[in-house]
């Protein structure tokens, strides 16, 4: 299959809804922070934007619009204990197997086998939707995710963008 | 993904639900992370997105995606709101 151009393509489906065009974030440099350690002795924090949540917490909105809070799950979480809430994809597979956009089984098993020194013990989950308030995740919801990251002493964050 | 410059990154070109590859496939989803958890180490230009060379084997373009959007709505009765 080629490569969507998901970003063009929804630009022009909302602005045929009569929305103005959508600001997609763009940066020119990239932040780099050298690593330095083997994969053997890190310690590796899942972050997912797919809309995962336990049973126990408030749900995603599956069409959330300017959802700017997260969740934290402990990487110990029974599997089934876990939803996914989120429409903007076409989510039947991923229903059927979470690891599909929240890889927490695959991610557990590569430390068993010594793959990665550790998964740390929060993961971080947020559904977002679409989103027009990047100043605000920016400034207040990823601060407080970073605080959650380094306080379990993660050194590399393994995003899935969902 | 290029525009936004996340210091390391890993492309699947798979549908959208698909990042971590396809459901109960645990060889792939395995062999998918190990690739990505790899770049992690061997990046060295800043904002580089390194294609993986899995595919998925069928053709699927943005209509598929809008379809595939509207069928799992109707077989879940969810309201349509896209």
């Amino acid at each position: 299959m080629k490569p969507i151009e998901y970003v063009t393509s929804l630009n022009k489906y909302y602005q045929s809804q009569g929305f103005p065009p959508y600001k997609w974030s763009e940066f020119e440099t990239s932040s780099w922070t050298p690593f330095d350690k083997s994969l053997q002795e890190s310690r590796i924090a899942l972050i997912s934007s797919a809309g995962v949540f336990k049973k126990d917490q408030d749900p995603f909105d599956a069409w959330a619009v300017n959802d700017l809070s997260f969740r934290q799950i402990s990487t110990d979480t029974p599997y089934d204990s876990l939803k996914l809430h989120h429409n903007y994809f076409d989510h039947r597979d991923a229903v059927k197997d979470l690891n599909c956009v929240f890889p927490i089984q695959r991610f557990q098993e590569l430390e068993k086998a010594g793959v990665i020194g550790s998964l740390a013990p929060i993961a971080i989950t947020l559904g977002m939707g679409r989103l027009y308030k990047r100043t605000a995740l920016q400034t207040e919801t990823v601060p407080e995710i970073i605080d959650i990251l380094q306080n379990q002493n993660s050194d590399a964050v393994f995003l899935v963008a969902a | 993904m290029k525009q936004v410059k996340p210091p390391r990154a890993a492309f699947l070109n798979f549908p959208l639900g698909h990042q971590c590859g396809n459901p109960g496939d645990i060889d792939l989803q395995t062999n998918i992370l190990k690739d990505s958890l790899n770049i992690l180490t061997t990046a060295s230009i800043p904002g580089e997105v390194k294609d993986l060379t899995y595919e998925w084997g069928r053709s699927f373009d943005w209509s598929d995606y809008m379809k595939g959007i509207e069928e799992m709505l109707n077989e879940e009765n969810a309201p349509i709101q896209l």
